[in-house]
C-alpha cells in the first residue's frame, strides 16, 4: 500500500507544483519573461530524477503545455519580443532537460539494475548442492530482479533441466534458441489484448550452448534490455556451467568418501573375520594334531597288540589327511587371494565312482544321515583334477551333512548337462537366509545364524568355488530357510 | 510458459491482414459517384456528406471489425448502414440525432458476446482507467480552450446548442468511435505485436493524425491544422499508452470523446 500510495503523491505534488507556477506565471506582469519561470525546472527534474525518461518526458511535457499559453499569447499579442523568444527557450530547455535528465536516469538505473541482477546471480548459484538447485534459485531471483516471468533451461550431459516450465516443447522459441544458438525475440508471443514479450538467449560457456534464458512480460522489453539480457545470458551461463562443475566435484567427493566408508568397513568386517579365522583355524589344525601326538604317544610309550596298532594307525592316517586337506585349502585359499587360479592335475576322471567313494567314507563318518547318491548311466568322464573333485564334493556333502539335522536326508545327484557334467548335492537342513546366501563364497564368512555346534574357518565354499572356477565349470547355491539347500555344480566333460 | 511450451510461429501475419478490399473499394466508389452526382446537380449537397460519413467512417469502422472478426465483413456492412442511415436522419429531423446510437450499440452488442476482444473490447468496463482518460480528455481539451481563446482568437461556447448537440452525437456515434476502434483497437493493437509500443504508437498517431488534416470538414487556416495535429498527436499518443496500459478501449473511447466535446466548443472565427 504504501509502495504504490508515495508515486501517487509524488505525481499529485508536482501536478500541484506545476499549476501554482503557472498561476503565479499568469499573474506576473513580466509574462513570459518573469524569472519565476525558471521554477519550473524544479519539479521537471524532479520527475526526471524519481520516475525516468518517462517521467521526465511527461513532466516536461505537461510544463511545456501548461506555459504555452502564456508564450504564445505574448507572441500572438507583441510578436517576437526579447520576453517571447526567453519565454520559448525557457520551454525549449524545459523539454531537453525533463527528456535528457530522465534518459540519464534511467540508464543509470538500468545500469544499477544489471549489477544487482550479475550479484544476484552469483549469491543464486553460490552455495546451491545441485545443478537443479542452482538453476531453481538463479529463475526465482531473475524473476524478481526483472519482474517478468524467467524459465531457464541448462545442458547436463544428456539431460535438460528446466525451472519454470515442464519441458521444452519442440518448435518453441526455446527450442530454437537451443538450436541455433542465437537470441530470439517475440513481440506477440500468445493471444490476449495487451501484447506479451518474450525473448529467448543463449546461455553460453567456453564457446558452447548449454542452455537457454526465457523472459516474457506484458509490456515493454526494448533493445537495451534485450542486450542487457543477452550481456546477462553469459554471465549465467558461466555461473551455471561453474555450479555444474562444482556440483559434479561435490557429487565425485561424496560418492569417494561413500566408497572409502564402505571399503572401510568392509577391511574392518575382513579383519574380524580373519581374527576369528585365525582363532577356528588354530582349534581346526589343533584337533587333528592333538590326535597324532595323543596316538603316537601310544604307540611310542606302550606295547599294544597288533590290532590296535593298526587301529590307531587308521586314526592317525585320518587325522592326518584331514590335516592335509586344511592345509591344501588355506593354500588355495592363499593362491586365490594372490589372483592366481589353483594348479589342477586334470586327467579323465569316472564321476559315479568317485561319488560313490566319497559317500562311502561320509557315511562312514556320519551313520546318522542316510545319504542317498544317484548317478545317471553313461555319464562321461569329467575332465578334472580328481583331488581337486574329491575335496569340492567332499565340502558340499560334508556340508550338507553338517547343516542338515540328525536322520535328515542328504542326496548326491550326477546328471548329464550340456557338453558337462552337473552335480547336486541337495539336504534338508535349516537353510541359508537370503542374505547371507549372496555371501557364502566369501572367504571367512560365515552365517550369522550357522549352526553353533558346526564349526568351520569360513573358507570351505569359497576354496569350493575357486577350484570349480578353475575347472572352467560353475556352482548355483539355492536355499529355502526351514526346507533346505541345493548347491548345483556343473563341469566340463572329456571332449 | 509459452517461450517453452507453446510453438514458435516463424513470422506474424502481414499488418494488413483480413483488409475488407473490395468493401473498402465499394465505399469509395459510392463516394466518389455521390460526389459526382451532387457536382452534376442530380443530388442535393447533403447527400454528399451522408455519404462522406457512411464511407469514411464505415471504411474504418468495417476494417477494425474485420480484422478483429477474423475478414468477416457483413457485421462492417451493416454498420456501414447504419452510418448512412443515422447520417441521412440526422439531418432530416432533430431527433434523427439518436440515430447515432444505432452504430455504438451494435459495436456493444459484439463486445458483449466477445467477439471484438482483439479491439479491446468486451473485457469489462475498466473504471479507473475510463475516469483516467476522461481526465486527460479534459486536460486536454481544457488546454485546448485555454489556448484557443488566448492565441488563436477562437471564440469558446458560441455555437447554437443544437448544433452542438448534433456534433456530439455524430462523435460519439461516428467519429470517436470508427477512429478508436480503428486507429487505437486495430491498427495500433496489431502494429505492436510486431514493433516496439513507441513504434506502432508512432504509425497509429501518425495515421491519425493525417485522417483529420484531410478531412474536408477542417477548417484550411495554418493556425487551425497545426493545433489540431498538435492536440490531435496529444490525444492520439496518450490513448495508444491508454490502451496499452489497460488492455481496454474504452479509456481511449472516454478521453476522445471529452476532448473532442471541448474540441465542439470552439467556434472558428
Amino acid at each position: 500500500m504504501r509502495t504504490r500510495a508515495r508515486p501517487a503523491l509524488a505525481v499529485a505534488t508536482l501536478a500541484l507544483a506545476l499549476l501554482a507556477l503557472t498561476a503565479l506565471l499568469a499573474r506576473d506582469p513580466d509574462g513570459p519573461a518573469a524569472l519565476v519561470r525558471h521554477a519550473y525546472l524544479l519539479p521537471v527534474a524532479g520527475a526526471a530524477l524519481g520516475f525516468g525518461v518517462l517521467g521526465g518526458t511527461l513532466a516536461a511535457g505537461a510544463a511545456v503545455l501548461l506555459m504555452a499559453p502564456v508564450v504564445l499569447s505574448e507572441i500572438e499579442r507583441a510578436g517576437l519580443t526579447t520576453e517571447a523568444i526567453e519565454g520559448l527557450v525557457s520551454l525549449g530547455v524545459l523539454a531537453l532537460l525533463g527528456t535528457l535528465v530522465g534518459a540519464a536516469t534511467t540508464r543509470a538505473r538500468r545500469e544499477l539494475a544489471r549489477s544487482e541482477a550479475l550479484v544476484a546471480v552469483r549469491r543464486a548459484v553460490a552455495g546451491a548442492a545441485t545443478l537443479e538447485g542452482a538453476l531453481g534459485r538463479l529463475r526465482a531471483a531473475l524473476a524478481r530482479r526483472l519482474d517478468a516471468d524467467v524459465a531457464l533451461v541448462a545442458r547436463d550431459g544428456a539431460r535438460a533441466l528446466v525451472a519454470g516450465g515442464a519441458r521444452v516443447v519442440p518448435g518453441s522459441a526455446v527450442a530454437r534458441v537451443l538450436a541455433t544458438g542465437r537470441p530470439l525475440f517475440v513481440p506477440a508471443a500468445g493471444g490476449g489484448p495487451r501484447p506479451r514479450r518474450a525473448f529467448v538467449t543463449p546461455l553460453v560457456a567456453e564457446a558452447a550452448v548449454i542452455g537457454a534464458l526465457a523472459v516474457e512480460r506484458e509490456g515493454g522489453l526494448g533493445g537495451g534490455e534485450r542486450a542487457a539480457l543477452e550481456a546477462l545470458g553469459a554471465h549465467v551461463g558461466v555461473a551455471l556451467e561453474n555450479a555444474r562443475l562444482a556440483a559434479r566435484q561435490r557429487r565425485f567427493a561424496d560418492e569417494l568418501a561413500a566408497k572409502v566408508a564402505s571399503a572401510t568397513a568392509r577391511l574392518e568386517e575382513i579383519d574380524r573375520a580373519k581374527s576369528a579365522f585365525v582363532a577356528i583355524a588354530s582349534h581346526e589344525l589343533r584337533t587333528p594334531l592333538t590326535a597324532l601326538q595323543g596316538f603316537s604317544e601310544l604307540l611310542a610309550l606302550r606295547r599294544l597288540p597288533p590290532a590296535e596298532v593298526a587301529r590307531f594307525g587308521r586314526i592317525m592316517h585320518g587325522e592326518a589327511r584331514r590335516l592335509g586337506r586344511i592345509v591344501s585349502d588355506l593354500l588355495d585359499l592363499s593362491r586365490r587371494e594372490q589372483g592366481l587360479v589353483p594348479a589342477l592335475q586334470r586327467t579323465a576322471v569316472d564321476v559315479a565312482a568317485l561319488v560313490a567313494d566319497i559317500v562311502e567314507v561320509l557315511r562312514r563318518a556320519a551313520p546318522a544321515h542316510p545319504i542317498e547318491v544317484d548317478c545317471a548311466p553313461g555319464l562321461p568322464p569329467l575332465d578334472a583334477d580328481p583331488d581337486a573333485l574329491e575335496r569340492i564334493l567332499t565340502n558340499l556333502v560334508g556340508n550338507a551333512v553338517k547343516y542338515s539335522p540328525p536322520g535328515s536326508l542328504v542326496s548326491v545327484r550326477a546328471r548329464r548337462s550340456g557338453a558337462g557334467v552337473a552335480l547336486v548335492v541337495e539336504d534338508r537342513g535349516r537353510g541359508i537366509p537370503a542374505a547371507a546366501l549372496a555371501r557364502v563364497f566369501e572367504p571367512y564368512y560365515r552365517a550369522p545364524d550357522a549352526a553353533p555346534a558346526a564349526r568351520g574357518a569360513g573358507i570351505g565354499l569359497a576354496v569350493v568355488k575357486a577350484l570349480v572356477e578353475a575347472h572352467g565349470g560353475t556352482i548355483r547355491l539355492e536355499s529355502t530357510p526351514g526346507v533346505g539347500t541345493r548347491a548345483t555344480v556343473t563341469l566340463p566333460a572329456v571332449p | 510458459m509459452w517461450a517453452l511450451e507453446q510453438p514458435c510461429p516463424e513470422r506474424p501475419p502481414p499488418l494488413l491482414a483480413d483488409t475488407p478490399a473490395a468493401l473498402l473499394a465499394a465505399l469509395a466508389g459510392a463516394a466518389l459517384g455521390a460526389a459526382a452526382l451532387v457536382a452534376g446537380g442530380w443530388l442535393p449537397g447533403a447527400a454528399l456528406a451522408v455519404a462522406g460519413v457512411a464511407a469514411g467512417h464505415g471504411a474504418l469502422l468495417a476494417t477494425a471489425l474485420a480484422w478483429a472478426l477474423g475478414g468477416r465483413t457483413l457485421p462492417g456492412v451493416g454498420l456501414v448502414a447504419l452510418l448512412a442511415l443515422a447520417a441521412l436522419a440526422a439531418r432530416s429531423h432533430p431527433l434523427g440525432l439518436l440515430a447515432y446510437a444505432g452504430p455504438p450499440l451494435v459495436v456493444a452488442r459484439l463486445a458483449a458476446r466477445g467477439r471484438l476482444a482483439a479491439l479491446g473490447l468486451g473485457g469489462g468496463v475498466p473504471l479507473r482507467g475510463v475516469a483516467a482518460g476522461a481526465a486527460l480528455g479534459a486536460l486536454l481539451g481544457g488546454h485546448l480552450l485555454v489556448s484557443a481563446s488566448l492565441t488563436l482568437g477562437v471564440a469558446v461556447g458560441a455555437r447554437p446548442a443544437g448544433e452542438l448537440l448534433g456534433a456530439l452525437a455524430y462523435d460519439a456515434g461516428a467519429n470517436v468511435l470508427a477512429a478508436e476502434c480503428f486507429f487505437r483497437g486495430a491498427l495500433f493493437a496489431r502494429a505492436q505485436r510486431r514493433w516496439p509500443a513507441a513504434g506502432a504508437a508512432a504509425l497509429s498517431t501518425g495515421a491519425y493524425v493525417l485522417r483529420y488534416l484531410v478531412d474536408p470538414l477542417l477548417p484550411k487556416s495554418v493556425e487551425l491544422v497545426v493545433g489540431a495535429a498538435f492536440y490531435l498527436t496529444l490525444l492520439g499518443a496518450a490513448n495508444c499508452w491508454l490502451l496499452r496500459r489497460s488492455g481496454s478501449l474504452l479509456p481511449g473511447l472516454a478521453s476522445a470523446l471529452v476532448f473532442f466535446a471541448a474540441w465542439r466548443l470552439c467556434d472558428a472565427p
